[in-house]
């Protein structure tokens, strides 16, 4: 399967956001879905996932601002993701950079396996968020926003992504901080919310789609978050398509464009 | 509207509900819409105006007409409490908070009470059952008792009061939209499994009646250091944190507030809560006038509570680095800030304080270093906490390995510095306390058992699947979302010690039993040194 790279920053906008911009097509990468399994290390613990006998690194857990959202005991998660070219391994785990995680809604009380800590093994880096208190800052710093609009004011497309079968969530107010600030830049008058539904050929040739109109609530629901937000905005057309065709995480998105 | 300010947040006496009702339209400019409904009920309850207010031993009756000193002490089991009004003295009498300006007899401080640490404790109920004969006002029908069609005057149609603290909150159902007219579809059916108090299935005042309600049973929570559960700082923002929907917003100027005043956070303000609080618990039909509701939330901005003395270990404010205790550092301390970090702790209890203390004995010198470790055992020791809506979903992920300042994590409080409802187990089963259920006990549940069925159409709920069993659905009666049910916004840490029980079902007797309930809900085995550190801890804030 095909899927986008972008950097790692973008991602940590993300849950997320980005323009629709860099992206190339990078071969070797990894679909699947899986239970998540949970490592404990004497400091915070690793997420791995096993596909086709092979245990893969995903990411430690750290706050909100971190690009890796762990997934959920009890859930299975679709793993989205490229193996270290170096074969690199964290956990026992091949390091999967990028990856996306998404929790699949149905439970899956057989997704309970904890690791205990490895005697003697210590994560290969500091991580940034201790187990405890934090060092009084995020884990990871946004990128700061780039430079405010000049005139003449164009129209101007956003995306933000979703994990598999979600919708807004926890980090999609911190999504839509860009679109706001250039909204508010340019007074925009009109807004258009186009919602998308994604679907995934997994490594072992399954095609999972997202669920039926999941494209409409997810390009209402932004709509209403932007309902009274933007004093100049007079109107707001909400629309969305409910074809899935075989892509990658990319799909699974609401279009915001802002109109001068 | 700027970015910067959007970015996060009984005998029912047909007579009197006549009159009562005229007062119905008297709907004030930004009441929240679930109040109307309530006013009905309320109305339909006979107030009881022969009611007998009586001075108790710290019992602070309605319409005492005696100042509030700027500073007031109480003893309670660990020590002692202080208040501390920083605007001076507070003369209460014409006092909207401590006069019965309603007709059934209470006042805000009837279920406030300075010596409970602005709430009040179970045992103090009891004293009032006692030294009353279950006819002090907050003993009243329409709340003090299980259900008002209920005999009044009855242990047994009171016992949710008297052996839990646990006054009836009455809620539409389906929920009222907050931002509009009209109700929410909800995401679920809800269907009533077991009802000992009798009000969910009455024909008067239950889900089935003509102004359908929804009962369920809470501690009141701790009118003092309220600026800090509203604050606007760190977290408030347009959106609420953990779920993205929009944030309620105050009707008086339109900021998004924190959400965090009551345990279902169905008010905005301290304002619109003393209207709600006004209309149930007073049944003051006509509502609050604006001079009135000036003058309780003003009172309340400016009012702190917290321990000064401990028994066993002295003066709490004696030595350095003690800046966690006592009413006078809360009211000078950061607002609004996360404490969960090493340049700010939720307790900033430095280790100075804890070494030997000149003119202190061995054993107040040791109680000293209990509490400081249990302060430590608070920031730093480690568990995991699974399956927890609201925290295990908000990108920490499921299990997370984290400490009690990682939701308790707001500065001098022990608050979530955002919007803070998350269900920890304590009113959905299987973890809620319950009876046990066997043949060899004859004991029966008190509290009131909902069975939640959340519809094919949404996501099912990530712990609980389609169906959840529930004491109280907390949050989800107010927003009717399947994520919401057993939620509930956490009360702030302080005057622990004044005011058991705890939770907001009261199902943790004493501070003793809270701690007990995290070691079992998440397998923290807590050794009983841990344990007794952090009970001395928590019971000097």
């Amino acid at each position: 399967m095909s899927m986008r790279t972008i950097s790692s920053q973008l991602l940590a906008a993300a849950g997320g956001l980005a323009l629709v911009t860099t992206t190339s097509a990078q071969a070797q990468d990894l679909a699947f879905v899986s239970c998540p399994i949970i490592k404990d290390t004497p400091s915070v613990p690793c997420w791995l996932a096993e596909y086709d006998g092979e245990l893969y690194y995903m990411g430690v857990q750290s706050d909100v601002s971190a690009p890796f959202t762990p997934p959920w005991l009890g859930h299975k998660a679709l793993v989205e993701g490229t193996p270290a070219a170096d074969g690199e391994r964290i956990c026992g785990g091949i390091v999967l950079e990028p990856v996306k995680v998404s929790v699949m809604p149905e439970m899956s009380p057989e997704c309970g396996t904890v690791l205990m800590a490895e005697p003697g093994y210590v994560l290969p880096f500091e991580p940034r968020r201790p187990p405890g208190p934090s060092t009084g800052q995020l884990a990871f710093t946004p990128p700061p926003p780039p430079p405010l609009p000049e005139p003449p004011f164009v129209a101007r497309t956003f995306e933000v992504y979703f994990p598999f079968d979600g919708s807004v969530n926890f980090q999609t107010p911190r999504a839509l901080q860009e679109v706001l600030r250039y909204a508010e830049a340019i007074g925009a008058t009109r807004l258009e919310v186009a919602g998308y539904r994604g679907a995934v050929q997994l490594s072992d040739g399954e095609i999972i789609a997202e669920r039926e109109g999941i494209s409409d609530l997810r390009a209402r629901e932004v709509a209403r978050m932007f309902d009274g937000m933007i004093d100049s905005v007079e109107d707001i057309a909400v629309s969305s398509s409910d074809l899935a065709e075989p892509g990658d995480w990319g799909d699974r998105k609401v279009a915001i464009t802002v109109y001068p | 509207m700027r970015l910067s300010s959007l970015i996060l947040l009984a005998g029912c006496s047909t007579f009197l509900s006549a009159i009562a009702m005229q007062g119905l339209h008297a709907q004030q400019s930004g009441e929240p819409a679930h109040i109307d409904g309530q006013r009905e009920q309320a109305a339909a309850v006979a107030a009881d105006t022969q009611a007998v207010p009586n001075g108790g031993r710290a019992w602070w009756d309605p319409g005492e007409g005696k100042p509030l000193a700027r500073m007031v002490e109480y003893d309670n089991d660990h020590g002692r409490l202080r208040l501390f009004n920083t605007s001076g003295e507070i003369e209460t009498a014409g006092h909207p908070f401590f006069e019965p300006i309603s007709s059934n007899g209470r006042a805000c401080v009837s279920c406030h009470q300075p010596a409970d640490g602005m709430s009040l404790s179970v045992r103090t109920i009891r004293e009032r059952w006692e030294e009353t004969g279950g006819t002090d006002p907050i003993f009243a029908a329409i709340d003090g008792s299980n259900c008002p069609n209920l005999p009044q005057g009855e242990e047994a149609s009171h016992s949710l009061l008297l052996q839990r603290g646990l006054f009836r909150v009455f809620l539409p159902w389906p929920p009222k939209d907050p931002w509009g007219e009209g109700t929410i579809e909800p995401e679920f059916t809800l269907e009533v499994v077991r009802d000992p108090g009798g009000c969910n299935t009455s024909e008067e005042y239950g889900l089935a009646s003509d102004n359908p309600m929804v009962s369920v049973y809470r501690r009141p929570r701790i009118v003092a250091n309220l600026p800090y559960p509203t604050h606007r700082n760190f977290g408030i923002g347009p959106f609420i944190g953990k779920t993205g929907a929009p944030a309620l917003r105050d009707p008086e100027n339109g900021e998004p507030v924190n959400m965090n005043i009551m345990a279902d956070a169905r008010t905005p303000t301290l304002g619109t809560q003393a209207m709600d609080a006004a209309a149930t618990h007073l049944q003051l039909l006509g509502g609050l006038s604006e001079e009135q509701r000036r003058q309780i939330t003003a009172f309340e901005d400016q009012l702190f509570a917290a321990q000064v003395y401990d028994n066993e270990g002295g003066d709490l404010l004696l030595g350095e680095g003690g800046k966690a205790f006592g009413p006078e550092n809360l009211a000078y301390g950061d607002i609004g800030v996360l404490g969960n970090n090493t340049t700010r702790w939720v307790f900033p209890v430095d280790e100075s304080w804890a070494e030997p203390q000149p003119g202190l004995t061995d054993e107040q010198n040791a109680m000293r270093a209990s509490i400081w470790r249990g302060q430590q055992i608070f920031h730093f020791r480690t568990f995991w906490i699974s399956d927890s809506m609201h925290l295990n979903t908000v990108g920490l992920g499921n299990p997370v390995k984290r400490t009690c300042a990682t939701c308790h994590g707001m500065h001098m409080t022990g608050l979530d510095a955002a919007n803070g409802w998350m269900d920890i187990g304590t009113t959905n089963l299987p973890w809620a306390r319950e009876v046990p259920l066997n043949p060899w006990t004859d004991e029966e549940e008190l509290m009131p058992l909902f069975k939640i069925t959340c519809r094919d159409d949404i996501p099912p709920h990530p712990f609980f699947g389609r169906v959840i069993y529930t004491q109280d659905p907390g949050r989800a009666l107010i927003s009717g979302k399947c994520n919401d049910v057993g939620t509930i916004v956490m009360q702030q840490f302080r005057a622990l010690a004044s005011r058991a029980p705890y939770f907001s079902n009261g199902s943790a007797a004493n501070i003793r039993e809270l701690i007990d309930f995290y070691d079992r809900r998440y397998n923290i085995q807590y050794s009983e040194q841990e344990k007794v550190d952090l009970e001395n801890f928590l019971g000097t804030l």
